[in-house]
């Protein structure tokens, strides 16, 4: 999977490079709008994560000509402006997701997946991570043999730690996508902590291997390995 | 206006002269008609007593005119028979009179003889053909009201030199507190906000002045130290995260450590850096608030299901310190809110309740509609808010325990916010502080046109 960084902070594009090469992907960098712009035209990429603000070429205008020369590669927006304004404006122009600057790295890697899943159409019923089995139309988890009985939220809390089971899920994930959280500012943390604790209970404490753990200032990650 | 005068005591000052000038010469003008038409009221009646006099010893005595003469010494008269002079005293001789054989047409009764001199004049018929002129001359009256109008004159200069000097004096003084004010308000500067003015008589209009200046000077005081505790707490609570990542992440560079060891120094980074972050995020959502850059997107709401929905969010935080969260929802409405940004009050009023409400307290959440609005009040049994502090509550920043760590208390931002938010969506915040510890805090939400349908 070929994936094109457009971003003029060197500090942030490097550490987005080593970041996403580690999840094995084939990363291309371009510190500049111009850059950015000669690449997408002359090689083809899965996906396009495009800063908004570059000197030269704005992201906007690139993200334009991308959309007017009929290409569907997927594009990320990276942008430190968030009034909806903004937003909205990137979407209408054909992004395919934005993220708001400073973002959590579990985050956009989460985004670029779901991106680069998108249209292939491969809704599981079950989801599963070691003896740890969850039936979706059942609304039912099992745990080697053992049936977990888990409230409304908990189940939606696990799903999501499912779907993206081995990568780290931020609280600011889980708070908008199971709480569906629109505003950053509410403070869901606490709440959040609360009930990955409850959740941790219910399908570890009573088993032998660890399966949720806690990555300590930035989320949480469902995984065989001990991190 | 170019020509008017800087000062207001030289204003107040011509003002008071030029009235006084009207006056002086409104009055003057009085005397004098008043003087002159006395004088010549006097003169007419002393001309017609002569006449009277002459002409009845003329008519009695007709040969003895030199007689009436001596009777009336000083008298100025000719008596002319058929055309002829018959008798004149010399007084009318030295006059210069002419000689009046008929009666004169109607007009002036002055007469003005070669020399100049005024006369009044009478003629009659006192007999067939026999015409008497009697005068009396009016340059004594004349002598009189010159005098007069000189006086009057004179008079009028040195009344506006005096008027004109006491007013100023006058306006001096009165001015003075001005003048004092003006002193001292412009040695009030950023740095003295505490100093006030001296308010003398606060009843008349410069102790109002000085004192509405100084409940201005108390306001600004206030916002000035507001701000200035904003800028402190602001940095303060900005550096804090700062220090600890740039000391978490020099002491790890310094020791040698293993690589579990190093991901802990990382995230112990991190953790500041979230906070750091959400610091950020609120105070960006209060600045655009301050400058009215949040565009709402309203919808309608059912308001108790928001309630209800905040409330069960926030029932496992409750429940980790054994709290009860009772729910008491009445009323229902539908108002067209942004239900985003009135969740984020919600759940800073809840996040607080928890946080202050002891371990095994009650929290209770109510709902109900009275006097067209919907009311939310969320009710907490921690410890009492002294009442000095309620209006302060709401400050950015502002906790009431001073010395509270921060990591439990979050960064004093929720009230604010939550203010915010209630008011950019057309309610308003309250804090009850009844007789029982607790507190309550109470949304309000009109319910008319604006956010009804």
């Amino acid at each position: 999977m070929k994936i094109l960084v457009i971003e003029d902070e060197k500090k942030v594009a490097l550490a987005l490079q080593k970041g996403l090469e580690s999840e094995h992907y084939d990363v291309q960098v371009a510190l500049t709008g111009e850059e950015g712009f000669y690449l997408l035209c002359s090689r083809e990429f899965d996906l396009v994560v495009l800063d908004l603000m570059l000197p030269g070429r704005d992201g906007m205008e690139i993200l334009r000509t991308l959309r007017r020369s009929k290409a569907q590669t997927p594009v990320l927006i990276l942008t430190a402006r968030d009034t909806l304004e903004d937003k909205i404006l990137g979407l209408d122009l054909g992004a395919d997701d934005y993220l708001v600057k400073p973002f959590a790295f579990p985050e956009l890697t989460a985004r670029i997946r779901a991106l680069l899943r998108r249209g292939r159409g491969d809704e599981a019923l079950k989801l599963k991570l070691a003896d740890l089995e969850m039936d979706l139309i059942k609304r039912a988890v099992v745990r080697g043999k053992q049936a977990i009985p888990l409230t409304a939220m908990e189940f939606e809390i696990l799903e999501y730690l499912l779907r993206n089971q081995g990568h780290v899920v931020t609280r600011e994930m889980l708070a908008r996508e199971v709480w569906k959280e629109t505003e950053r500012a509410t403070p869901l943390d606490n709440v959040i902590d609360v009930h990955i604790g409850r959740l941790r209970k219910k399908i570890d404490e009573p088993f032998k291997g660890k399966l949720l753990h806690t990555v300590r200032g930035v989320g949480f990650i469902l995984s065989e390995k001990a991190s | 206006m170019s020509l008017r005068p800087a000062s207001v005591r030289v204003r107040l000052t011509l003002w008071y002269s030029l009235i006084l000038a009207g006056t002086i010469l409104v009055f003057s003008l009085f005397v004098f008609l008043f003087v002159k038409a006395g004088l010549f009221s006097h003169l007419n009646q002393q001309l017609e007593s002569d006449f009277k006099t002459v002409s009845q010893a003329s008519s009695e005595e007709p040969n003895e005119t030199p007689e009436i003469e001596t009777e009336s010494s000083t008298k100025i008269f000719q008596i002319v028979k058929a055309g002829k002079l018959f008798y004149q005293t010399p007084a009318f001789q030295k006059s210069g009179l002419p000689l009046i054989r008929q009666l004169p047409s109607a007009g002036s009764p002055t007469f003005r003889s070669p020399s100049g001199a005024r006369f009044r004049l009478k003629t009659g018929q006192i007999e067939p053909d026999v015409f008497l002129t009697m005068a009396v001359d009016e340059e004594p009256v004349w002598r009189t009201l010159r005098t007069l109008l000189t006086i009057l004159l004179l008079s009028l200069p040195i009344a506006l030199a005096l008027a004109a000097f006491g007013g100023f004096v006058m306006a001096g003084r009165l001015l003075e507190p001005v003048a004092v004010i003006s002193a001292k308000a412009a040695k009030i500067s950023a740095e003295s906000l505490a100093a006030r003015l001296p308010v003398e008589n606060p009843g008349d209009e410069f102790g109002r002045l000085a004192g509405v200046i100084n409940v201005m000077l108390a306001r600004l005081e206030d916002a000035f130290e507001r701000l200035r505790r904003f800028t402190a707490d602001a940095s303060h609570e900005l550096r804090t995260p700062l220090t600890v990542i740039r000391s978490v992440g020099e002491v790890a560079l310094q020791e040698d450590l293993d690589a579990a060891a190093y991901r802990d120094r990382i995230g112990s980074m991190l953790e500041e850096v979230n906070r750091l972050t959400r610091l950020i995020e609120n105070l960006l959502t209060l600045t655009r608030a301050d400058s009215g850059h949040v565009p709402l997107g309203r919808t309608e709401t059912d308001m108790v299901r928001l309630v209800e929905r905040a409330a069960e969010d926030m029932r496992a935080l409750a429940e980790e310190k054994d709290q009860k969260l009772n729910l008491n929802l009445k009323g229902s409405a539908v108002l067209r809110i942004d239900e985003a940004t009135v969740r984020l009050a919600l759940v800073n009023l809840l996040d607080n309740a928890v946080k202050y409400t002891p371990r095994s307290g009650a929290i209770t959440v109510g709902s109900s509609i009275r006097e067209d609005a919907f009311f939310i009040e969320v009710m907490d049994t921690g410890p009492r808010i002294p009442a000095e502090q309620r209006e302060r509550i709401f400050d950015r920043f502002y906790r009431i325990e001073k010395d509270r760590n921060s990591l439990a208390g979050g960064a004093g931002l929720g009230l604010s916010i939550a203010k915010w938010a209630v008011e950019a969506n057309g309610g308003r915040i309250e804090l009850e502080i009844g007789e029982k510890p607790g507190s309550t805090f109470r949304l309000v939400f009109p319910m008319d046109k604006s956010n009804l349908k």
